[in-house]
């Protein structure tokens, strides 16, 4: 295998993942974590060394594969910041890291398709999403069947996902 | 193109819904699919938008829109479970029947009292005619509606208690003087009638109208 060649596959393999990772790592330890974007590099940088190494041996998916060391690592670094956070002051609030340019303007178009909504569709999602009501209960609240709840949410959801394709 | 079955893992693991076993199971999933993994970006980004910018989603109807129903219905099934809430309704169901069906067949029927084989008069009323309202002095006569021939009417005043009591075929009466005598002004006075058929069976009663004499 040429220089070249293993470059092209851990440009690749950095570029599926990363975004993966990070999801990942955000959604366990908070997108306000300070720490959040140096354990995602830290988990690129082991699931590189470990390749590399020969210990991906191909016996589950690479997916998987990067999934155990992802987890792996986040076990440990709440294990080692609860350790920490004993004798620790908690940190300042930090702008969330994943508010990108991409997904600020992603957002931003959410709000515009958010707005087109009829009512039906946003009482629906107001109480499914911000208020957090299980599906019974919104049907509930809004006097309509479950079935009726998700068939809403569906569409509406499907309205949202059409204005950001434009 | 066909759906992904943990397509619908996405809200659940989003809003934290999933047990520990689905939430790894759709993690290690994610991590392979790129498709769901795509999804979820996508819905997480809604879910964020619609997190921080919940005025866009408040409608007039949000707040308003069904409450009174739908809340009612909430708490009565929250109160009751749907066997409490069956026996509610049919409790509910009896004292129904009971007060707008037994109820009234069991009431005494008003009483029908026989002037003659041909005449009868439903019980209860005669009409007072003179003194009802307060005097300038005291009255010389009682006056009624006469309800048939033949029937005899006891008069009774009572001032705190029974004052006179005559009786009379005539459907008024004149009270005599020494009555009169015993009738003070400014006093308050009552009297009652009450009638009789032939054979001496009451057939019907006035009410126990009021009257003052206004003082001198």
């Amino acid at each position: 295998m040429t220089l070249n060649k293993i470059e092209e596959d851990i440009q690749e393999l950095v570029v599926r993942y990363r975004p993966i990772i990070a999801f990942r790592v955000r959604k366990a330890l908070g997108a306000q974590n300070v720490d959040c974007e140096d354990l995602v590099s830290e988990i690129l940088s082991q699931v590189l060394e470990k390749i590399q190494s020969g210990e991906f041996r191909g016996e589950s998916s690479l997916g998987t594969f990067v999934y155990t060391i992802t987890s792996r690592r986040i076990v440990d670094y709440i294990r080692e910041k609860s350790k920490v956070m004993k004798y620790a002051p908690e940190p300042h609030p930090h702008p969330d890291p994943q508010e990108t340019l991409e997904a600020q303007e992603m957002s931003e178009r959410v709000k515009k398709a958010l707005g087109f909504l009829k009512p039906k569709y946003r009482d629906v999602l107001y109480l499914y999403y911000y208020q957090e009501l299980s599906r019974e209960e919104v049907a509930n609240r809004l006097g309509i069947s479950p079935r009726k709840v998700s068939e809403l949410v569906n569409y509406a959801l499907k309205l949202i996902r059409k204005e950001l394709k434009i | 193109m066909r759906k992904c079955k943990f397509e619908d893992f996405i809200d659940g693991y989003l809003l934290n819904r999933l047990s520990e076993r689905d939430k790894e199971a759709f993690e290690e999933h994610y991590f392979n699919c790129s498709s769901c993994f795509e999804k979820l970006q996508e819905r997480d980004v809604i879910i964020r938008t619609i997190k921080n910018h919940p005025e866009l989603l408040i409608t007039e109807k949000t707040e308003a829109r069904v409450p009174l129903l739908a809340t009612l219905k909430k708490e009565v099934r929250a109160f009751f479970t749907p066997r409490q809430l069956v026996l509610a309704g049919l409790t509910a169901l009896l004292v129904l029947v009971v007060i707008f069906v037994i109820v009234p067949r069991n009431q005494a029927p008003a009483p029908n009292f026989f002037l003659t084989d041909e005449e009868t008069v439903r019980g209860s009323s005669i009409t007072l005619i003179s003194p009802v309202i307060d005097m300038n002095q005291i009255p010389s006569s009682f006056e009624w509606k006469k309800l048939g021939e033949n029937i005899e009417y006891q008069v009774s005043i009572f001032n705190h208690q029974l004052l006179w009591k005559a009786t009379t075929k005539e459907n008024r009466i004149t009270l005599p003087e020494e009555v009169k005598a015993k009738m003070v002004p400014g006093e308050k006075y009552s009297w009652q009638v009450k009638a009789f058929s032939p054979d001496g069976t009451l057939i019907a009663v006035s009410s126990r109208v009021q009257f003052k004499i206004a003082a001198q």
